[in-house]
Parts: C-alpha cells; structure tokens; sequence
C-alpha cells in the first residue's frame, strides 16, 4: 500500500436490516482512488445489501457514508450516480432492441447532447478503456460480455469514478472473464475505483489490490491482496471457524435405504450446466447432506428429486423401486415431503390462511368426496401452531403475513404431517432468526427416527450441527462424501466447497 | 423530503372497504361533468336515469331481464379470472350458446318427447359455449398461446357464423325476408313470470352463483381453482394439474357463457336474430370485476349494471341523449375501481427507509 492517499469513500458504522434479519452490522471501510477492491462472502453475507447501500438503492439503518469528505445520503441510484458511484448489476439493465448509443444516451441525462456527438463520445470512451463494442450494433445482438461493456460505458459516460460490479463474471465465458479483468485494470490505472463482488477465490487473487470479507452481514477482514499467503486462509475467512454444535444429537440407527440414485444428471431440457454424475444414498434413520455454495448445481438438484424439474440421465430407486431418470417424472412422489428454499412463493400461498396453507401438500388427506374437510384440518393446523409456537395473528389469518420464521415452521409442520419415508428440506434456516432455527434443526433431527433426510444447504454449521454424513457438491458435481463426526475433516469441506481440493 | 409514496410491502387480503364507493362517487362525478358538458343538468339527468330503471314496476323488470345474461357471463368470467384466466370470450361463447340453443330448440326438439325439449336446449347452450371456449383453452394449456388475444378474436368469428346461420342455410322462409331463424316452439321456451319478460333464466343464475360459491370455497377443485389462480408456482410445487385445470375452468366459464346466449335465444327472442351480440359478453368482465370475483357478490352488481343500461336508454328518450352514455359510465366505473385499487396497494410514509424484504422481480437482498 501506498503512503495513505485521500480516501474516495468511507463508510462508518453501516447497520440494515431487513424485518428481524440483519444484513448489515456496523460495517466500516475506506475505499482509495486506483484500486480494485474485490468483495468476498458467502451467499446470504450481506455483499448485495452493502453495494446496493453504497448505490443508493437501499438507506442504511444506521452509520454514514462520506464521499471524498463529506457526508452524504443518497435516496436513489440517480443521487449516488451524480455523486459518481455506479453500480452494474447481475441482471443487465439494457434495452435490447435498442442500440448501444441509444442505451447510453437514455441513462444519460435527456438531450444533452446530439446523437453524432455522443457516438463519437462513446467511441473516444471505449478505445481508452479498452471496451470494444459498436456503438451502432443492437444489444439484442451483442454477447453477454459485450453487454456488460456496455453496463460500463453507461457508466463512465456519467462520469462514475466508483465502479460496482454484482458477481460480473457469473455470466461470462472464460475468455471474457480474463477480457473484464483487463478492463479492471485499464479502469485502475486511469484512477478509478473498482468494487466487485465474488465468492471465487481465484478471482481475488487474479485481480484484486485489496480484499475485504463479509460474513454473517458483518465484515471480518480487510486486507492487501499482497499480504494473502494461499487460498486457504481466504477460504477459512470466507466459511468461518465459529461451528458450534449446540444440537444435540444421538448417534445415528441407519435403517433400509431409502433413496438411492446414481449416475444423476439434469436438469433436462435447459441450457444451464445443472449436475452431472450425482450419486448417493441416503437411508432411514440418517440424515445426509449435500452442501455447497450456491449456484453449484444443489438447486437443480432439489427440485429434479423433488419431481419439480424433469431429470436428464441417471437411475433412482426409491423405496425398492427402480426408476430412470427420464420417467422420474415432473409430478411429486408420493413419500417424499419437500421443503423449498423458497418458502415464500413457492412453499405456501401468501393470500390465503394458515388453515388453507397446512392443506397445500394433504389436499387428498382433508377432503371427502367433493367436499375440503375444513374442520379437520383447522384441527390439525391449530395442533401445528401449538407444536411448533406459530405466531402470526391465528389460524385465519393469511399466511403473507406470517414473518419467515414461523411461516418455515408453518411449512415444517405440514411436511412433516405427511410422515414421508423421504425428507427433503433445502436450506431449510436461510434468513431465520437463532430461535426459528434451533426450531427447524430440532425438528429434522426429531424427524430422522422417523424417515430418511437429505438437507441441501449451502451453510457449513448446519450441515455439521445436523447431518451424518456431508456430501460437497461443486460444480454440479459431488467431490467427496465425508463422515460429519470426523472433525478433522472440517477443514477439507471448506476447501472442497471453494473448489480448492478434488474429491 | 419528509413524506413519500411508498408501495405497500404485502398485498395479501381484500383491497380495503372504500375502493368500490370511492369508484362510484368518481363514476358519478365524471358523468356528472359529461352531463353539464352537453348542456343538461346533471341532477335531473340523473333523476330521469333512476326513474327509468326503478321508478315503476314494469321498468324494474326490465332491469331483471338485462341483469340475467350478465350475471351468467359475469359469473363465467369471475371464474375465469380466479384462475388468473382472461376470458374476454364471453360473448363469442354467449353467441355459440344462443346458436346451440336455437338449433336445438328448431330442429331437434319436434323428435323429443316434450319434457325432454327445455332440458336439452338449455344443455345445448351450455355445451355450444363450452366447447367455443375450448379452442383458447387448448391453445392455452399447450402452446401457451395468450388466451385474452384467442378468446378476443374468437368473439367476431361466432358472430360472423351466427349471421351467416340466419341470413343464410336457417332463415326463416316465411319471415318476409327478415335476417332471422324461424321461432322456437313455445315447449322450447323458458317460462316467464306474469306478464314481465323476466324468465327461468334469472332463477338458473342465481342457483348457479350459489353452486360458483360453494364450489370454489367448499370443494377441492375449488381449492387448486385458488391456489393456482394465487400462485401458480405452490400449485406446481404441491403437484396440481395445471394445464388440466386451464381446460376445465374454460369450459366451464364458456358453459357459463353459452347458458347467457341460451337464456337469451330461449327467454326473449325465441329465435337466432340480430340483436343477441350486444355486449353482455364484455358487460360480464366489468360485472365480475366490480363483485371482485365473488360469485355470491355478481347477482347484485349484474343488476346494477342492467339498471344502468335501463337508465340510460331512458335518457335517450326522456332528454334525447344519446343512449351511450351508460356505456361511458360502465368505463368510468370500471376505470374507477381498478385505479382505486392501484392507489390502496401505496401508501404515504414518513422518511420510509425500510424496504420491503423481497418484491417479485427484483434482485433478492441476501
């Protein structure tokens, strides 16, 4: 580092939260002009929330954001833009039947300047950073690489000097990757700041000055990319050491197996990577996780065995009977209860109560003939509510307004009412609260005696607080499977999960 | 900036009480200013309006009589529209069911025992509508074609073949040359009450708003009905069929439709004629959005509705205005409704900073 320059943005103190989440906790941070800062978190950190803070898409809670001294607030992109902070987001905001010129222009203020003006403008502005793109060309026809240049010059058009990238190489091919990294640096050298958010290491260390390291929505590190040793250490930063086993948990009784599968892959019919060559089994009695980062297949994963999404290739068999993958089907199986990651909109219905809500699943279960045996399962729900303290204004009350917690424990309880021979429940705590989900890990693990689990969670202390054995999926592919009460292999999950060791 | 307009985190429950008066008071207060633009006084306007629907007896009936096709079609598209379906086909559907009902009632009922004939006309007309509504279902639930353009279009080809049938291969050939089928024989024909021109018909639509009710609430197909029209992803998600439930709701909406068009043929014109296309197919859309898709709520906006047409007929009569300004009513009713609703899902805050957690379509905040 050099002699201390002027910083161009500091923040002091940045608290969000989001309901009874906390995304943010007193984040502090100076960022220098001419350097390339690189973001790292897992999912769920809070990377997201403090860059849309710092481009004015959300107002923090607490704390103070100072631009090159002075404090500032801003109340919407435009402000943080004036202010010269940009922000390009994963999903590129382009019009895409207009052209390139056409999408610059119409971020930029109206009618500043005339067309011809302008393309030669944005020619002069991509031949100095390195941002080769015609001006002319459709961005309906331009590569995802080429969009993202454009996202850019959008932005230095505007004259941004701070430039925030969520996750920018998720959409790109390897050659584009290093072809940005490259427009990082030109951008660098040129004194502009650059901020991109990651959660691959090999990224940090091919590009960064400087890193800093979320976690948890509290930011644990802050170091020179210089003073970085291995991937290790980052790894280790990123996953964290805090695993506390407050759960406690009888040795496992494995029974039959349950669900076995082999030779896995899917999902069928889409251009996405997905998962390949996906096997294990998972028995009565235990509960098996697969766990990862997010984005390595495990979604695809769930909702192909959930029935959800057609599979590819691979056979099943369930219960003793054999399927191949192909007829696995799109429809649920009868014995296998699922818990979404998206409890919101797809586990359960916001419009209409709880009563309702616990019938989503057991619609077979409560009704008679032509006839939805309401009384019934109002019984059954309010035995739910007791059991698992549901709060959120009664049983008719709509389940929209229930807060994330006692919706999943809604959720929990009407799957878990099915008795299935195969639990299925796909990070199952994400966003709860410590009380929902010591609720939630209590639950699986009262449910283990009962059924075969498989946890797909991208969160090392749960995977180690409840599961028997832990597969790590990277890639759309299972590296190894490791025993949960070997500690010594803590360290290799999180290696493994950062793609850093093969199975 | 110490006051914004922020949306409303959750838009779950009824939309609050005051959105159907405030349409209302903005329906009269835009008819009002139309009223005193053409040179009326807006009062007496109005007071002619009401005498014309309710100020007599014979009057009030007449507002019965409009009210039945547009309670059926009201309820065809409030059913639809649980369902997130648009079906802006009611009136080809309507006219496919008059057409059923007039060839039944022509040419099938003199080879059926009498008891048999009203029985299958009304059939017949649920039957045409329904199966006029199943070409968009199809479309729909398998090449996912957009069912309020297909239902829409549909609407000008029923008519077009209706007046072909009566112009053409089923026109009366003692009817002097009058576009018009021959007229169905009385045992074919919905009986009336007294004198009025009220029919069967208006009993047919009250029972069926009751049986829309308790379906939709009550039973399991009227469960998955909601659940996907609310979420179609949970309804994915706990295994129901989608593209199934698209065919069966169409058809029963278009059955719905068509016993409009039955009701019509079988209780006012006794035949296939000129004057069976008149609208109540796109009345029923705003019916079934002013009762906010509640069956039990559509018999009454129905008559409102038929009050309004009465009523402004009147006025074409009473003070030479033409008789459309109901149908600028009806739009400013509508438009009404669905602004108040537009404006109760915002509302005013003080220095808001809280976000709400996710909205549809946005990045999610980790």
């Amino acid at each position: 580092m050099t002699s201390s320059p002027p910083a161009v943005l500091e923040l002091s103190g940045i608290t969000k939260h989001f309901g009874d989440i906390t995304a943010n906790r007193a984040i502090d941070w100076s960022l220098n002009a001419g350097r390339i800062y690189a973001l790292l978190g897992e999912n769920g950190a809070g990377k997201s929330t403090l860059m849309s803070i710092l481009a004015g898409r959300y107002q923090p809670d607490a704390g103070t954001i100072r631009r090159q001294g002075r404090t500032v607030r801003f109340q919407s992109p435009a402000q943080a833009l004036a202010a010269g902070i940009g922000m390009v987001y994963q999903r590129f905001m382009l019009v895409a039947p207009l052209s390139v010129a056409e999408n610059i222009r119409l971020h930029g203020a109206a009618g500043r300047s005339r067309s011809d003006r302008q393309g030669a403008s944005i020619r002069e502005l991509a031949v100095r950073y390195g941002l080769a793109v015609d001006p002319d060309a459709l961005v309906q026809d331009l590569s995802m690489g080429e969009r993202q240049r454009v996202e850019i010059l959008k932005l230095l058009n505007r004259r941004a000097d701070i430039l925030i990238f969520d996750e920018p190489t998720a959409v790109l091919t390897h050659t584009e990757i290093a072809g940005l990294f490259e427009v990082f640096q030109r951008l660098r050298d040129e004194g502009k700041t650059i901020v991109f958010i990651t959660h691959k290491l090999e990224e940090v260390m091919a590009v960064a000055d400087e890193i800093a390291v979320m976690r948890r929505g509290r930011m644990v590190a802050r170091l020179a990319a210089a003073d970085v040793r291995s991937q290790h250490d980052l790894a280790r930063l990123m996953v964290g050491r805090e695993i506390i086993l407050n759960v406690d948990k009888p040795p496992a009784a494995p029974g039959e197996t349950v669900l076995a599968v082999s030779g896995l892959s899917g999902p069928a019919g889409s251009s996405r990577p997905g998962f390949e060559e996906i096997a294990f089994e998972v028995r009565r009695g235990e509960i098996l996780a697969i766990i990862g980062v997010a984005g390595n297949g495990q979604e695809d994963l769930a909702a192909g065995l959930a029935g959800l999404t057609p599979l590819k290739t691979g056979r099943l068999t369930f219960k003793g009977r054999r399927w191949r993958a192909p007829q696995w089907g799109r429809k649920p199986h009868e014995g296998i209860a699922y818990i979404p990651a998206d409890r919101d909109r797809t586990a359960s219905v916001g419009a209409i109560d709880l009563v309702e809500n616990f019938m989503l699943t057991q619609l077979a279960v409560f009704s008679r003939a032509l006839r939805l045996d309401r009384r019934r399962a109002a019984a059954a729900t309010a035995a739910a509510v007791e059991r698992f303290a549901i709060r959120g204004g009664g049983l008719k009350a709509p389940a929209g307004n229930l807060s994330g917690g006692n919706l999943q424990k809604l959720v929990l309880a009407r799957e878990l009412a099915r008795h299935p021979d195969l639990l299925l429940a796909e990070q199952p705590t994400q966003g709860l609260d410590v009380r929902a989900t010591e609720a939630v890990w209590q639950a699986l693990l009262h449910q283990r005696a009962a059924s075969a689990v498989l946890l797909i969670t991208g969160d090392l202390k749960e995977a180690l607080s409840l599961a028997d054995r832990i597969a790590v999926i990277f890639r759309g592919r299972i590296l190894d499977t490791i025993a949960a009460r070997d500690s010594a292999a803590i360290d290799r999950i999180k290696l493994l999960m950062a793609g850093l060791e093969t199975g | 900036m110490a006051w914004r307009i922020e949306k409303r985190a959750a838009g779950h429950g009824a939309a609050p009480w005051w959105t159907l008066p405030a349409s209302f008071a903005m329906a009269l207060a835009v008819g009002a200013l139309i009223f005193a633009l053409l040179g009326h006084n807006p009062v007496a306007a109005y007071g002619a309006m009401a005498r014309g629907a309710v100020g007599s007896f014979y009057h009030f009936s007449e507002v019965l009589v409009r009210a039945i096709p547009l309670m059926l079609t009201g309820l065809a598209v409030a059913l639809a529209a649980t369902m997130l379906l648009w079906n802006i086909g009611c009136e080809g559907q309507l006219v496919w069911g008059g057409i059923a009902a007039a060839g039944v009632g022509l040419f099938v009922a003199p080879h059926l025992p009498e008891v048999l004939v009203l029985p299958a006309v009304i059939l017949a007309g649920a039957a045409g509508g329904a199966l006029w509504a199943l070409i968009p279902a199809v479309l729909k639930a398998y090449l996912a074609v957009n069912e309020i353009l297909s239902s829409l279009l549909l609407n000008y080809i029923a008519i077009i073949f209706m007046e072909h049938l009566y112009f053409g291969p089923w026109r009366n050939p003692e009817g002097f040359g009058f576009p018009g089928t021959a007229q169905i024989d009385e045992v074919a024909r919905l009986p009336h009450w007294g004198a009025t021109r009220v029919h069967l018909g208006l009993g047919l639509a009250l029972v069926l708003a009751l049986l829309l009710f308790g379906a939709l609430r009550r039973t399991p197909w009227g469960y998955r009905v909601r659940v996907i029209g609310h979420n179609p992803q949970a309804a994915r998600y706990a295994g129901f069929r989608l593209r199934r439930h698209v065919i069966g709701v169409m058809l029963l909406s278009g059955a719905l439709a068509g016993l409009a068009g039955m009701a019509e043929v079988s209780g006012i014109h006794f035949r296939l004629q000129q004057g069976l296309a008149v609208g109540y197919g796109y009345d029923g859309i705003i019916v079934a959005w002013l009762a906010r898709l509640n069956p039990l709520a559509v018999p009454f906006t129905a008559l409102l509705l038929g009050a309004l047409i009465v009523g402004g007929e009147q006025l074409q009569s009473s003070l030479h205005l033409p008789s459309s300004i109901s149908m600028v009513l009806e739009a400013v009713l509508l438009f009404g409704l669905l602004l108040s609703e537009a404006l109760a899902r915002y509302r005013l805050v003080r220095r808001a900073s809280a976000q709400p957690l996710r909205r549809q379509g946005e990045p999610t905040p980790p």
